[in-house]
């Protein structure tokens, strides 16, 4: 029934991408996170319409910030995550794009409706979602579970492990092996979780983010990760793991967003639209190896991503994921735990 | 006068050996990333599982590898030439005035003498001092405020603030107690100051002038952070390109490019080698 | 009389123009972004980056100890961080100039066809992305890396050495990426060396060493000024070294700045941070340059 709908509603959007065409043409530029979407259906929607894209990337939410925040316009449409598009709706820097009125919203998950300051999708789109986990090597821990785990393995074989470098997602685990929530604004217990992570400290190689090739090549038994490493995982599944760990784990997702000063605006909702077929939206998964916010893109998927525990997580495990929210003032209790941590 | 000669040829092999280890140091990473760029192995470029061209295959547009689910997210061919072809273009401006404004300035505090000439220095190390981010954003701040647009123009004259200082500083190394009695003798003879200059000065500052081009170059070819923030919406560089592909590791395709580069630098270096000796 | 005159106007106008670029550029394009980001160093962090126009000298406070209010506090840790990238800037300049210094005069010495090539073949690798190479000594350094698997091939140890994610890893980097920024400073030196005053020296019945620390040294000087220069300043402010080689545990005061504006969202903060650095090296430089001068002339008189 749902893929028969799915369908239908994805010929729908042709058709109303068809009618649109005429006024479609120039140019939409996409600023978006590195290796965020899959080029093949840039190349797709250019073709389609007649329209001119450029994508450029960042790296952080407070890269992009920085730069649109002092000035840099051009840029349509923007990904950030859901607490920082709740900042740039609140500081005026998006336009409202109404996604919830296009065809095909209703196959967006109601449980990616995560924005506080946009519950109904007046403004931006959701895009993808995704558990932030450990990547490991099988050959040097044949199954890793708990974070637990990790950090004994880690007291066993010092500078083995690795954590990101991102004063959130590192503290975070702290916060969770302290019992406390990502979001905690309480001086004692950001303490505690600094106490934590310093612990571990001497047992941690380094803070980075690129450890797939230090995992593959067994320099490193286990990093903290993305669930984008899945994509690894896949293509070489003796070798490599990824787990959500059985404590929790912080997540994220990203919102497609319209820029209050886009040049484009037109082709830039045509670009949702098309975001929005499912089709689409599973190609682009394949490719992401994200959670998948279409509900009729997941029928559409291959059985090896469907039934992935890490992508297409258990209710259970889901109910352990925990995603950032905007601490406005309070982040400044996070940088001072994080910097003295670096410092010593 | 036997003994003189022996020493010198002990220094010679000497200088030779070191000059040997020297280019070793240089050219093992280098080493390194070309042989990366022929190994098959997608997922560990480290493990050797063969010899391929298929990462030089798809930067020129040919089949990506197969799978299904490829590692590579190769983008597509005509991208990655347009980064390549803006670092180019960025790079040869930006040197080019940087070091006709650091030459003109090394030569004005070299040989003359004003009030100020201590002001002068210190303003010229200030570019260099001022961390990256810093003058990113602050350049971008005064872009944005004084309505330029930001595009390859901004890049530019971003790299030649910071790029002039580090000419100047190579040509006055070079200019510091040199022989002025020759561009005397120029000036005696009633040559006027600019022929003197062409004729004279230039020649014997030389070596100067083109290491602070060549310093300006690779500078500007390697910038990520100031050209981050002033880099307009479609104008990004190869630095930006790759900063943005190493999250997630180093891909072999960039590997690939590497090696292309290097070897575009050595045929553009070679032929002006060869037309350089040819001249004389 | 006249003749003079003209000469002196011909002169300034000469001067005028030569130095007319760089005041533009500079004037324009440096000190007016420079003098933004002072005056934001004196304002109140915006929540979400950026500033409040209101005066907050505190952001100083945080890192000198006064003057504070009730939110901020002092911590010394970040001068702790000052005085270790201070530590590792000096080695980089250090371990590159010992590399540098000797390999110049072995380009020197060569015939000019062989010394363009030679040159060349030396600036070529730097064309290769400076990500790139950074990533290659990773390759090289790590636990499985080429110069491990090396010395334990050769037998020459059983475990590998542990290089990576260490000020060893950083400063080696570091010479490696600033190899071209010495090297080009103090060839441009050493290639106009006057070897006759080094004959002369030898003649007069001096020893290698002490004609090398009489003679050659401070004749080659300028060189090293120049080349110390152009890699203390920028190793000092480096932060990508320090992220990839160092695993983002070998903290230096770039790291610091570049968190401030991209991670912590407090612009005031890094561009404070920013001034206090270049306010002490301009400090440095200015006693450098006043030693110098005095030296000079003393020598001259």
């Amino acid at each position: 029934m749902r893929k028969v709908l799915g369908r239908i509603v994805g010929v729908a959007s042709v058709l109303m991408l068809s009618a649109n065409m005429a006024t479609a043409e120039g140019k939409l530029s996409l600023y978006n996170w590195g290796d965020y979407i899959n080029p093949e259906i840039i190349d797709q929607f250019s073709k389609e319409n007649g329209v001119e894209v450029t994508l450029d990337t960042y790296s952080t939410n407070e890269e992009m910030l920085a730069r649109i925040q002092a000035g840099a316009s051009g840029y349509d449409l923007v990904w950030p995550s859901v607490h920082m598009h709740d900042i740039m709706q609140q500081l005026g820097l998006l336009q409202a794009a109404h996604p919830n009125q296009m065809p095909g919203w209703d196959n967006i998950d109601k449980a990616a409706m995560r924005s506080h300051e946009d519950p109904n999708g007046d403004y931006c789109l959701p895009y993808a979602w995704g558990a932030v986990g450990i990547l490991y090597n099988k050959k040097m821990i044949p199954e890793l579970k708990s974070w637990n785990q990790f950090f004994e393995y880690a007291k066993a074989n010092p500078g083995k492990v690795t954590m990101l470098d991102d004063l959130r997602e590192t503290l975070g685990v702290g916060l969770i092996m302290t019992g406390a929530t990502v979001n905690s604004r309480n001086p004692e217990e950001i303490t505690k979780a600094e106490n934590f992570i310093m612990e571990q400290k001497p047992n941690i190689g380094a803070f980075r983010y690129d450890v797939i090739p230090l995992v593959t090549s067994g320099d490193i038994a286990a990093g903290h990760y993305y669930v984008g490493g899945v994509l690894n995982t896949l293509q070489n599944p003796d070798l490599l793991g990824f787990v959500i760990p059985e404590e929790g784990a912080t997540m994220y997702q990203e919102d497609v967003c319209l820029l209050a000063n886009a040049p484009n605006p037109d082709n830039a909702k045509l670009f949702m639209q098309f975001l929005l077929r499912p089709e689409i939206a599973a190609k682009n998964s394949e490719r992401l190896t994200n959670g998948v916010v279409n509900t009729a893109a997941v029928d559409l998927l291959p059985d090896a991503l469907k039934s992935n525990p890490s992508i297409n997580p258990s209710p259970e495990v889901r109910a352990k994921l925990q995603i950032f929210e905007d601490l406005g003032k309070d982040l400044r209790l996070y940088t001072r735990a994080w910097d003295r941590i670096k410092a010593n | 006068m036997l003994k003189g000669l022996k020493e010198g040829k002990l220094w010679s092999i000497l200088f030779n050996g070191y000059g040997l280890l020297f280019l070793t140091f240089l050219y093992m990473p280098l080493g390194l990333i070309v042989l990366y760029s022929f190994n098959s192995n997608p997922i560990n470029m480290a493990v050797w599982t063969g010899f391929t061209l298929d990462w030089y295959a798809t930067i020129f547009g040919g089949a990506s590898v197969e799978g299904t689910f490829d590692a590579a997210f190769t983008e597509s061919p005509e991208r990655i030439f347009e980064v390549v072809k803006n670092s180019f273009l960025v790079a040869i401006f930006a040197a080019s005035i940087s070091t006709i404004i650091g030459t003109a300035t090394a030569v004005a505090l070299a040989r003359y003498k004003f009030a100020g000439k201590r002001f002068y220095q210190a303003l010229l190390i200030l570019p260099m001092l001022v961390p990256d981010i810093v003058l990113g954003i602050a350049l971008l701040i005064f872009f944005v405020g004084a309505g330029f647009e930001l595009s390859l123009l901004t890049i530019i004259i971003g790299h030649v603030t910071f790029l002039s200082s580090y000419v100047f500083i190579v040509v006055s190394t070079r200019m510091a107690g040199m022989d002025t009695t020759l561009e005397q003798a120029s000036a005696d003879l009633g040559a006027g100051p600019l022929t003197t200059f062409w004729r004279v000065t230039l020649p014997q500052i030389m070596p100067g002038v083109i290491g602070g081009f060549l310093l300006g170059f690779i500078i500007s070819l390697d910038d990520v952070v100031i050209t981050y923030f002033i880099a307009g919406v479609g104008s990004q560089t190869l630095p930006l390109f790759i900063l943005a592909m190493m999250r997630r590791g180093l891909r072999p395709q960039i590997t690939a490019l590497a090696v292309l580069i290097l070897i575009f630098s050595f045929v553009v270096a070679t032929i002006g080698l060869l037309l350089r000796n040819r001249k004389p | 009389m006249i003749a003079g005159d003209t000469i002196s106007t011909r002169k300034k106008r000469a001067l005028f123009l030569l130095l007319m670029p760089i005041t533009l550029v500079l004037g324009i394009f440096f000190l007016i972004p420079l003098g933004i980001m002072i005056t934001y160093s004196f304002l109140e962090p915006g929540l979400y980056g950026g500033v409040e126009w209101n005066w907050y000298p505190y952001n100083y406070g945080r890192i000198l100890g006064w003057p504070l209010n009730d939110y901020e506090e002092f911590e010394p840790i970040y001068l702790a961080i000052f005085l270790n990238s201070l530590k590792i800037a000096g080695l980089t300049v250090l371990f590159s100039l010992l590399i540098c210094y000797p390999a110049a005069f072995w380009v020197s010495r060569m015939s000019p066809r062989r010394k363009n090539f030679v040159l060349f073949l030396i600036t070529l690798p730097f064309f290769a992305n400076l990500l790139i190479r950074i990533y290659a000594w990773l390759l090289l350094l790590r636990p499985t890396g080429f110069i491990n698997s090396l010395l334990q091939g050769v037998g020459l140890i059983d475990q590998p050495l542990d290089m990576l994610f260490s000020n060893f890893a950083v400063i080696v980097g570091m010479v490696y990426i600033f190899t071209p920024f010495m090297f080009l400073p103090i060839y441009a030196n050493v290639e106009k060396l006057d070897y006759s005053l080094v004959r002369a020296s030898q003649d007069l019945g001096a020893g290698p060493v002490q004609t090398f620390l009489r003679v050659i040294l401070p004749l080659t000087a300028p060189g090293i000024i120049g080349g110390s220069i152009i890699v203390f300043i920028p190793a000092l402010g480096n932060f990508i070294v320090p992220a990839f080689l160092g695993g983002s545990k070998v903290q230096m005061t770039g790291n610091l700045i570049e968190r401030s504006f991209l991670q912590s969202r407090d612009w005031p903060f890094g561009a404070a941070l920013a001034l206090l650095i270049m306010g002490s090296v301009v400090l440095l430089l200015v006693i450098q340059f006043a030693r110098a001068s005095r030296r000079e002339s003393r020598g001259a008189a």
